[in-house]
């Protein structure tokens, strides 16, 4: 098992904005975790992957337990995040962005190295440059992350995220605000990191024509509790799910 | 025609642009900044202090290294890592008064002093960092300003036996230099018109080797990581970065510049004042770093030039010199906010916008 949680709990004061959710990934699988606004799905990740200390529960990754880890602690071990909004850093280049990412894997977490020169690491700079490629920023990596277009302001939050290659990653709507052009690309391009480079994948999302298309399983939330877990074909033929998610509308 | 004048003209201007570039890559070398440091200490007393214009002496210089190395170190906590400090006196004041105790009780060797000082600020800057960097924005200023404070209230009274209390610290004794080279020895012939004595030759070593330890900082993996802390603190710790540690770090080795630069104070000033604890010192230094302009190596030393001669020089010219300093602050944040030293890089790149004849 790669993650597991169990009885995953946050209140804020009365709030119950996660209640008790269980959530078992394989790796290699993909996930989708769904449900209406205000479900408790971005909170869900936040307690995953450290940004949000749990009020009850225990989160596992390959058996170890992770809970109330600092993210930089969680990340290290293999679990990223990419952000609902580009989390990027606007006034560096595009490829220093990439270099940043690319020290905190090869790195570690601390380095004493302030007395060394950063353009003696070629191994930093190689894979800053991968990095890169990988996403087709390269061309763009001398200008400013804050020039980018949109779309590939998305594409280098990914790239972040990506960098230190983690076994398992957390993308929160990565298709958010984009055109029908760019999410077709971004949908493409979750494919391929599947493929390619074998990262179990968790996808937060809206859109149910993405989650079809890239998810093996899907876990449903309302309000704070699942209350669906299956394959694409098993939810959309919940009525529960169909009543909470969608009004009781036919998929 | 037309053809002719395009291929007249296009070699002239890949003329231009490779020589640009050459100079780009000439810059870009550390080596670089510190040979523009030394040519500076060289050439900078003599504009300084023989034109008219300028009325500037050589002690006057030599404080404006000493706030220099206490701006650069300042930058690279307020520039570079986006962390306002509004305590910085504690670094300053009580590495003055550890190397003014250490020349009366021990011995007076100035570089020793130095050390002495710089130990001093650095452990100060990693006790009071653990207690304040947990906080962040306008908390950790509070916090710092707070032990500022506290360290002042206590230099005044509690320790008021040791520091000598409202009347500052009088007993510094500094020896020679290496136990053999008075400070007061002047060179001769040349070396006496470009480095003039042996306490010239400190404190602009001392800045000289400030200059360099900053810039290979500012281009080692913690440059780039400070950087990425200001923008976007939460990235760098989903990148696996333990931005708490990036940070202390960041505040023990601007603490640290601030030693060296406070031990300095005390040779320099043969005394050390309780003020230099006091909040105002920890304002000064905000303002001479803005003022220089935040985010690079030289822009701390264009505020201390700025600041110390409104201080020292416009001060004996107009009554009201605060009120011409704190126009100048205004004046210059308002209409140039990357400060004095953007001014300049500002002029660099309409110059080579010309050169490239940028025309489009």
């Amino acid at each position: 098992m790669l993650l597991k949680t169990s009885g995953l709990t946050k209140q804020f004061g009365e709030l119950t904005a996660v209640d008790g959710v269980d959530l078992e990934l394989k790796e290699g699988e993909s996930m989708s975790i769904i449900g209406p606004n205000g479900a408790g799905k971005s909170t869900t990740v936040n307690l995953i992957t450290g940004l949000l200390n749990p009020t009850d529960g225990t989160v596992e990754y390959r058996g170890e337990e992770i809970t109330g880890k600092e993210p930089h602690e969680i990340v290290q071990k293999g679990l990223s995040k990419s952000f609902q909004t580009a989390s990027i850093f606007p006034d560096l280049t595009v490829e220093r962005n990439a270099v940043v990412a690319s020290l905190g894997a090869e790195h570690g977490s601390f380095s004493l190295n302030f007395f060394k020169r950063l353009a003696g690491y070629d191994e930093v700079a190689g894979r800053a440059r991968q990095t890169l490629e990988d996403m087709g920023l390269y061309e763009q990596r001398d200008i400013k992350a804050k020039s980018l277009p949109y779309g590939d302001k998305r594409r280098l939050e990914m790239a972040l995220a990506l960098a230190g290659d983690p076994d398992l990653l957390f993308l929160d709507e990565p298709t958010a605000g984009m055109s029908p052009d760019e999410t077709d690309d971004t949908v493409d391009l979750i494919q391929r990191i599947k493929e390619e480079r074998g990262v179990t994948i968790v996808l937060i999302e809206h859109d149910m024509e993405i989650i079809f298309r890239v998810s093996d399983r899907i876990a449903v939330l309302n309000r704070g509790a699942k209350i669906a877990d299956g394959t694409p074909d098993e939810i959309r033929g919940d009525p529960g799910v169909q009543e909470a998610y969608l009004g009781g509308v036919e998929i | 025609m037309s053809e002719q004048t395009e291929t007249a003209t296009s070699p002239e201007n890949t003329d231009t642009a490779g020589l640009l570039g050459r100079w780009d890559e000439l810059r870009e070398r550390e080596s670089f900044s510190i040979l523009g440091a030394i040519v500076f200490v060289i050439g900078f007393p003599m504009v300084f202090t023989n034109l008219p214009l300028f009325n500037g002496y050589m002690s006057l210089v030599e404080l404006i290294y000493v706030w220099s190395i206490f701006a650069i170190g300042f930058d690279l906590l307020l520039g570079y890592t986006g962390l306002l400090s509004f305590g910085h006196a504690v670094f300053w004041g009580g590495s003055a008064y550890a190397a003014g105790l250490f020349s009366a009780n021990f011995y007076g060797e100035p570089l020793l002093m130095v050390l002495v000082a710089t130990v001093t600020a650095s452990v100060l800057a990693l006790v009071i960092g653990l207690l304040s960097l947990r906080r962040g924005g306008i908390y950790f200023a509070i916090l710092t300003l707070a032990f500022g404070q506290m360290m002042y209230f206590l230099a005044l009274g509690p320790l008021g036996g040791i520091t000598g209390g409202e009347d500052g610290f009088t007993g510094v004794a500094v020896e020679p230099l290496l136990g053999a080279l008075s400070l007061e020895r002047e060179f001769a012939g040349i070396l006496g018109t470009l480095l003039h004595d042996i306490s010239y030759v400190l404190f602009a070593g001392f800045f000289v080797l400030t200059v360099a330890v900053a810039v290979r900082i500012v281009r080692s993996p913690y440059g780039a990581i400070f950087q990425a802390i200001a923008e976007n603190e939460q990235r760098v710790r989903f990148l696996g970065l333990n931005v708490w540690r990036y940070k202390l770090t960041a505040f023990v080795l601007s603490g640290a510049f601030a030693g060296v630069a406070g031990g300095l104070h005390t040779i320099h000033a043969q005394y050390v004042a309780v003020g230099s604890l006091y909040w105002i010192t920890s304002g000064d230094i905000v303002i001479i770093t803005v003022l220089g302009g935040i985010g690079s190596i030289f822009g701390p030393v264009a505020g201390s030039i700025a600041f110390l001669y409104v201080e020292n020089i416009i001060s004996g010219e107009i009554a009201f010199w605060l009120l011409v300093l704190g126009s100048l602050f205004v004046s210059v944040v308002w209409l140039f906010p990357a400060g004095i030293w953007g001014i300049v890089t500002g002029i660099r790149s309409t110059v080579r916008e010309r050169l490239l004849g940028d025309d489009s």
